[in-house]
């Protein structure tokens, strides 16, 4: 055949012009990671197969409504429903998030035998764990300050909150950061996003799986070498909330004192180094991690046991870790 | 064939070749990003070494690029946990400094190849 060289040309420039094409539309779906600094810690949200100015309105979107929890839940705002139950004496009206997640914190309190509690505000204040000069309390003023508290502490009725004292300080940390974070996720589902990650300093929530359809990994921090992972969890939806001892401490004579605290002694839960709950939601992991922590190994699987669609990681005092039944397929070691 | 059909040939192969490698995605060149509540304040390139004061509620972080890494040198938030962050390289990597409402974050170039996707801790 003889060379023919308009069609010889042709042909090559077609072919540029078709991989011109596959390199821009590609196979890969749009996505965008934006992190902000919310609630106290870097929040990161990742979603994924929209276009990208979608995903950024959505994005964008679900960090003003975590905005608007922290507004509503942190005690270091005056205006919020947490500082203004802390301050009074009778009964608050608070906003119907506010509600959802103290009903949520009285129910694990109650289920976890007072291992969780929303009033350890003036407990926390005296330590001073996240403030520049923490320092151990004297056995009389930590006693003083778990006086009145416990899961019958708190009353709520709709919307109304009545404190069993005047003195009580409502501390929502143990479980606010993982509504926050459930919050953003709705408001991504509501925008049209299949596929999305929210993780707030380590409270995690899935929307939907991976754009490439395999299952998200999520790495969970060893609780004593900051460079290692302690293993791996597989999972397709749901969320992961790790808590653990070396998040924020303070050592004094030898000892680490960290934010955990065991209500029932006023001093941080000895049982664990760390706690991962995987759930439904955040904000339900999150408040069973605390409690948990505090229960250790045993009681704290146990508790897990009794909500449908919990697991858990457990690593104790002597750094063994124990798993629940339903998490041995998911976990893989390094 | 003659030899102009060979030019041609060679010259549109040649064309295909460089405008691949010219034009390709996601290779735009690393750079720190530097964001203050949610509005990008600096940003640079990660292979220019430099050493940059930014502004935040607590007073001046001082950040320095060098060999194509980022790290807090010094910060005026009372427990450094930013300048203890260490150093940072990768796409998506991030140093944050809370009290100083700042956040440094590495975008552009190889993604970090992890045995993850999320980190909880």
């Amino acid at each position: 055949m003889p060379f023919n060289r308009p069609l010889i040309i042709v042909l090559l420039l077609v072919a540029l012009a078709l991989l011109m094409v596959r390199r821009y539309t590609g196979d890969e779906a749009e996505s965008v990671r934006r992190s902000r600094l919310i609630m106290g810690t870097v929040v990161e949200i990742a979603a994924f197969g929209r276009p990208e100015a979608e995903l950024d309105r959505a994005v964008d979107a679900a960090f003003a409504e975590m905005s608007r929890i922290e507004d509503l839940m942190s005690p270091r705002r005056p205006a919020s429903d947490v500082a203004r139950l802390s301050e009074a004496a009778g009964p608050v009206a608070v906003a119907p998030e506010t509600a959802e997640v103290i009903a949520l914190g009285l129910e694990v309190a109650r289920r976890s035998g007072g291992a969780f509690d929303l009033t350890l505000g003036r407990l926390k204040s005296l330590w001073g764990i996240e403030t520049e000069e923490p320092r151990v309390p004297t056995p009389q003023e930590i006693r003083r300050a778990l006086e009145g508290t416990g899961p019958g502490a708190l009353q709520l009725e709709g919307r109304r909150v009545t404190k069993g004292g005047p003195g009580l300080a409502v501390d929502l940390g143990g479980i606010a950061k993982g509504y926050a974070v459930d919050r953003a996720v709705r408001v991504l589902r509501v925008a049209g996003i299949e596929s999305a990650s929210v993780n707030a300093g380590g409270d995690i929530q899935l929307l939907g799986t991976r754009p490439d359809g395999r299952p998200w990994r999520i790495g969970i921090q060893h609780p004593r070498d900051p460079d290692k992972i302690l293993a791996t969890v597989s999972l397709d939806e749901g969320a992961v909330v790790t808590s653990g001892d070396y998040e924020r401490y303070f050592t004094a004579g030898g000892v680490r004192y960290h934010h955990l605290f065991d209500p029932h002694t006023g001093y941080p839960g000895t049982l664990s180094r760390s706690v991962t709950v995987v759930a439904p939601n955040a904000a339900l992991a999150d408040a069973l991690a605390t409690a948990a922590f505090v229960l250790g190994p045993e009681a704290g699987l146990e508790l897990l046991a009794g909500y449908p669609g919990v697991e858990g990681l457990i690593v104790g005092a002597d750094g063994k870790p124990v798993l629940s039944d339903g998490l041995r397929g998911m976990v893989s070691w390094p | 064939m003659t030899a102009l059909d060979r030019m041609i040939v060679l010259g549109l192969l040649g064309a295909a070749i460089l405008s691949f490698q010219l034009t390709a995605p996601g290779e735009a060149g690393e750079r720190v990003v530097v964001e203050q509540r949610g509005k990008v304040i600096f940003t640079a390139p990660l292979n220019s070494d430099r050493r940059v004061a930014l502004s935040g509620p607590l007073g001046e972080t001082v950040l320095v690029i060098h060999d194509g890494r980022v790290c807090v040198e010094s910060s005026p938030c009372p427990r450094k946990i930013c300048m203890g962050m260490g150093e940072i390289s990768r796409n998506g990597e991030l140093l944050a400094c809370v009290p100083n409402e700042l956040l440094i974050r590495v975008e552009g170039g190889r993604e970090k190849e992890g045995e993850y996707d999320l980190l909880s801790r």
